[in-house]
């Protein structure tokens, strides 16, 4: 375990065969080393192979990064992944969209021949065929999707590396080691897909369940669209420019929010039927299950009503996260969902897209940034990085050391208040945590009750879309 | 320092109420504000009894005119307190910076002067039909004389804070008309009206116009008072300005016997003929003047340019001439005078995002400026506008390339207010075909904000006009009666 320090300091991407407890065994010295060190690898790697950091550093005037507050003036905003146009998408330039891609990563992409791609979903599929990039798309929450080019190498590693968070969180070999000792897993979503989620799916069925025998999804087959995911955007932004807009939507896309709208309709019987196969193959066995807390709750609400309980094996694991997704749910959601399952293993992470290692959360509330993952805390008005000490509130940043086919150089738009430079946890780990009042800057901005002439026709739109989700 | 707690009085006709214990916090700015609670007020603050709207017609147009004069004069920021409090807590609520802010006090007064008074009045509504009942002539039925008058009417004023001249104009709106105003406030400017209501109440606390003048602030969607208020029994009307959500709430009182007179959220534009690329001089002299269309007022009203369609063509050509355009603009930008325009106090950091994103877009787009809170024009490479078009504010202009001023015409819709147009020529080209596509008013480039004229039109409607309620006296001959009645009708 002590080998870590001098192994990580060597290359960040050792932490992916290392035990993962160890990297909150570090000292400050030996992390701010590790940090140091993996900075100035990733800049002297990426710096020359990637157009927009090459840029980026020649207009700030940095050629080598010397202490760890260098890099932060070279770290994009969280909009660099979403920065192209979306009438691209609308016009079917996905040619262009290569192009734009291709200033964000080392990956080659000059092989890449668009013509004829006329939707998301078929793009990534070329990509994924004639490249090492295996695009992840966000779900576009702010009506854009953001795509990141990770490379299918970063993939596997991301997906060993839960592997390792599951084993050893709690202590070296204090959890299920799913690699070697493979689970049935249960994911009430999508099999294929580029989502963040989906990305890692096919991975996990191998890796954590030994093969597709072993593993129940609710959308086996189906594919989880892109397309379909920007489309209430898309609608957004037809709106906004006027016709312009409306004519760029295609026949053909809407047909598939026509089929996207009958798989919403049929949900709540697939959800039954899935939930009964469930039953069948996997009652009382130890699973790993992968489900957000509202689906969950659904399940046991049904399943208590009916005198279900204790479906699972006490030794299955849940992961989870995400809110309540706009769902109100009873104090008592977790007794319940536990009473149901019948275990109450679980891992909660605070993530994003475009960061390779989750932050799991401790006993203590506290979500621990693994030693591979730069933290920085940012003055929300100057953009100047905060000390490394203290407890510190700000806008949050990071370099994602791991990332090595694109830079992981990030301003997010999360507020967070971050501790542990000078002190472990509570919960005995060292290293940054950060606490979980996490919250959005654009949440916060403000009073409310202002009215301005000019204003966005936001609220409309919201409620054009509500309509077409509910009419149809 | 602790926090200073504002007072927000209440102004219900002609009596200030200062009895301030409901507290408002955490408002744009940082500020907390106390009122009176307004609930407790209600049947004051309402005019449940028409008769009570008799003694605005005790007075003639010339005394609403001396009224407005006086008060005018009583207006001046140096000299009034009351200006000079609603000035201080506008420079922390306002999103116009303090030169600029200070420049709109300033030019309150104006609106006041008797020829102002009479021009905009006689230009918004007809001073005869303000004053007296106005013969209608008919040639077809000369047998029926008609007459029309414009009476006020009992009205709600949900204004919005952008501008202090919103404030103004309301109380302007409502003497002319001979109505009777309950004016609420908005957060982002909750004294303006205010002051003015109480320097009314000081100068001539008996006289009709203030007596018809009530201000008030309440959280808006407060359905304690709203459902209250809303009533056809003591509201006519209401005159909503800006906010979605203010006006969908508004819409659940709605109700025969109430009209509701919506100032809508909108968006403005330009566009740019290929003239202004014909020599060096005339590009300089159209960025100064798109300048001014971005910049005025900080790009905090619905009249300022946000997305500039420029017919400079896209192919290579054509990009470099607008990549050098929009560095002009940029800079023109920069030096307009403190008094229209500066670099933005509290710059979006939604919007900050956004810009930065762009950086990185490779060649999809150019940005000048958009380092801190300068502003920045944004040239696309492509003619299409950035994503986030919406969000434009703070200074921050998208100029757009486009081959074809159609490109330009399908952009326009019911949400776009004011177009401004360079050069004139191409105004008068595209403005019926740009008119029935949505867009609502047209002005030369560099206009959009700057030309304080004496009254038009407003968003497509015309908002005096119909806060006036048009009654009709219609007369005829008694022979023709009598013969109606009794079958021998009498060929006209």
């Amino acid at each position: 375990m002590s080998s870590l320090y001098p192994r990580l300091l060597e290359d960040p991407a050792h932490y992916f065969d290392a035990p993962y407890d160890a990297g909150y065994t570090l000292s400050r010295k030996q992390l701010d080393e590790v940090h140091l060190a993996g900075l100035q690898k990733r800049f002297h790697e990426l710096a020359p192979a990637i157009a927009t950091l090459g840029a980026l550093a020649e207009e700030q005037g940095i050629r080598e990064i010397r202490q760890i507050d260098d890099v932060v003036p070279l770290l994009f905003p969280h909009t660099v992944y979403k920065s192209y146009p979306l009438s691209i998408i609308e016009r079917g330039e996905f040619d262009r969209l290569t192009r734009w891609l291709s200033g964000l990563t080392t990956s080659d992409l000059s092989q890449v021949d668009a013509r004829g791609i006329d939707c998301i979903d078929d793009w990534i599929a070329l990509l994924d065929k004639s490249t090492d990039v295996r695009v992840l798309h966000t779900f576009g929450t702010s009506g854009k999707l953001s795509f990141i080019p990770r490379s299918e190498k970063l993939w596997q590693q991301q997906v060993r590396l839960t592997g390792h968070c599951l084993r050893d969180w709690n202590g070296a070999n204090s959890g299920p080691d799913l690699i070697r000792n493979h689970m049935p897993m249960v994911i009430p979503s999508y099999r294929h897909g580029a989502g963040s989620i989906h990305r890692g799916m096919n991975r996990m069925v191998d890796l954590f369940a030994g093969g597709s025998d072993n593993a129940l999804f609710l959308y086996e087959k189906e594919y989880f669209s892109a397309d379909v995911a920007s489309l209430a955007g898309r609608l957004r932004a037809a709106e906004a420019r006027g016709e312009q807009g409306q004519l760029a939507l295609s026949p053909s896309l809407l047909a598939r929010r026509d089929e996207f709208a009958r798989r919403e309709a049929e949900r709540p019987a697939r959800m039954q039927l899935f939930f009964e196969q469930v039953m069948d193959r996997f009652a009382g066995q130890d699973v790993f299950l992968f489900a957000v807390w509202p689906i969950l709750y659904e399940w046991a609400e049904a399943g208590l009503g009916r005198g279900i309980k204790n479906v699972f094996g006490p030794n299955s694991i849940l992961t989870t996260g995400g809110g309540s997704k706009g769902r109100v749910l009873p104090d008592n959601y977790r007794e319940q969902i536990w009473e149901f399952l019948g275990f109450s293993r679980f891992f909660e992470y605070y993530s994003m897209s475009e960061i390779i290692p989750s932050c799991p959360r401790c006993d203590a509330g506290h979500f621990h940034i693994p030693p591979t993952l730069v933290p920085f805390v940012l003055d929300p008005e100057s953009g100047k990085p905060l000390p490394r000490s203290g407890t510190q509130t700000g806008r949050f940043a990071l370099m994602d050391l791991m990332a090595d086919n694109y830079w992981g150089g990030l301003i997010t738009g999360d507020e967070v208040t971050l501790s542990g430079w000078d002190q472990p946890c509570a919960c005995g780990r060292h290293g940054p945590y950060l606490h979980s009042t996490i919250r959005r800057f654009s949440e916060k901005q403000g009073g409310d009750d202002k009215i301005n002439c000019a204003g966005a026709p936001e609220a409309h739109d919201k409620a054009i879309e509500y309509l077409l989700q509910r009419t149809e | 320092m602790a926090e200073k707690i504002w007072r927000i009085p209440l102004v219900i006709r002609g009596e200030v109420i200062d009895e301030c214990d409901t507290p408002f916090g955490g408002r744009r700015g940082g500020v907390s504000f106390v009122t009176p609670d307004v609930r407790r007020y209600m049947d004051r603050l309402t005019l449940d009894r028409p008769s009570q709207m008799a003694d605005l017609y005790q007075i003639g147009f010339d005394d609403i005119v001396d009224y407005l004069a006086r008060l005018g004069e009583r207006l001046h920021p140096d000299t009034n307190p009351h200006m000079q409090e609603s000035f201080e807590l506008a420079r922390l609520t306002s999103g116009l910076s303090d030169s600029v802010l200070r420049h709109h006090y300033e030019w309150i007064p104006f609106f006041f002067r008797p020829d102002v008074s009479r021009e905009t009045a006689e230009r918004l509504v007809g001073i005869a039909n303000l004053e007296g009942w106005v013969e209608q002539v008919s040639e077809v039925n000369p047998a029926l004389r008609v007459r029309v008058r414009a009476f006020g009417a009992r009205c709600v004023h949900v204004i919005a804070g952008n501008v202090p001249t919103v404030a103004s104009g309301t109380i302007f709106r409502n003497a002319i008309t001979r109505s009777d105003a309950i004016i609420k406030t908005p957060s982002n400017d909750p004294l303006t009206a205010v002051a003015l209501a109480r320097t009314m109440v000081e100068m001539d606390p008996d006289h009709p116009i203030t007596k018809h003048v009530s201000v008030a602030y309440w959280k808006g969607g407060d359905e304690t008072v709203e459902s209250a208020l809303y009533q056809p029994r003591q509201v006519e009307k209401i005159v909503a300005w800006g906010g979605f959500d203010s006006i969908r709430h508004i819409t659940r009182y709605l109700q025969p016997g109430i009209d509701l007179i919506t100032l809508d959220p909108k968006h403005s534009a330009s566009i740019i003929g290929a003239e202004a690329f014909a020599d060096e001089t005339t590009m300089r002299h159209v960025a100064r003047r798109l300048a001014l269309d971005i910049g005025v007022m900080n790009q905090e009203g619905c009249v300022n340019a946000r997305v500039i369609y420029v017919q400079s063509g896209t192919d290579a050509e054509g990009l470099a001439r607008l990549n050098r355009f929009g560095k002009m603009t940029f800079d023109a930008l920069q030096g307009l005078p403190a008094s229209i325009s500066t670099a933005h106090k509290a710059f979006d950091p939604s919007l900050k995002e956004e810009i930065d994103g762009l950086r990185f877009a490779g060649d999809e787009f150019r940005v000048f400026g958009g380092k801190s809170n300068e502003g920045a024009i944004i040239v696309s490479q492509h003619d299409a506008p950035v994503d986030f078009s919406r969000m434009l504010a703070c200074r921050v202009g998208n100029l757009v390339p486009i081959d074809d001023l159609e490109t330009a015409a399908l952009s326009v819709s019911a949400y776009t207010q004011t177009i401004g147009i360079y050069p004139e020529s191409l105004k008068e080209m595209l403005r019926d075909r740009l008119a029935y596509q949505g867009a609502q008013r047209f002005v030369s480039l560099g206009g959009a904000g700057t030309l304080f004229g004496t009254g038009a039109p407003q968003d497509g409607i015309e908002p005096v006009r119909r806060m006036c309620k048009w009654i009709v006296d219609e007369e005829a001959d008694p022979a023709l009666l009598e013969s109606l009645a009794t079958g021998e009708a009498i060929q006209a």
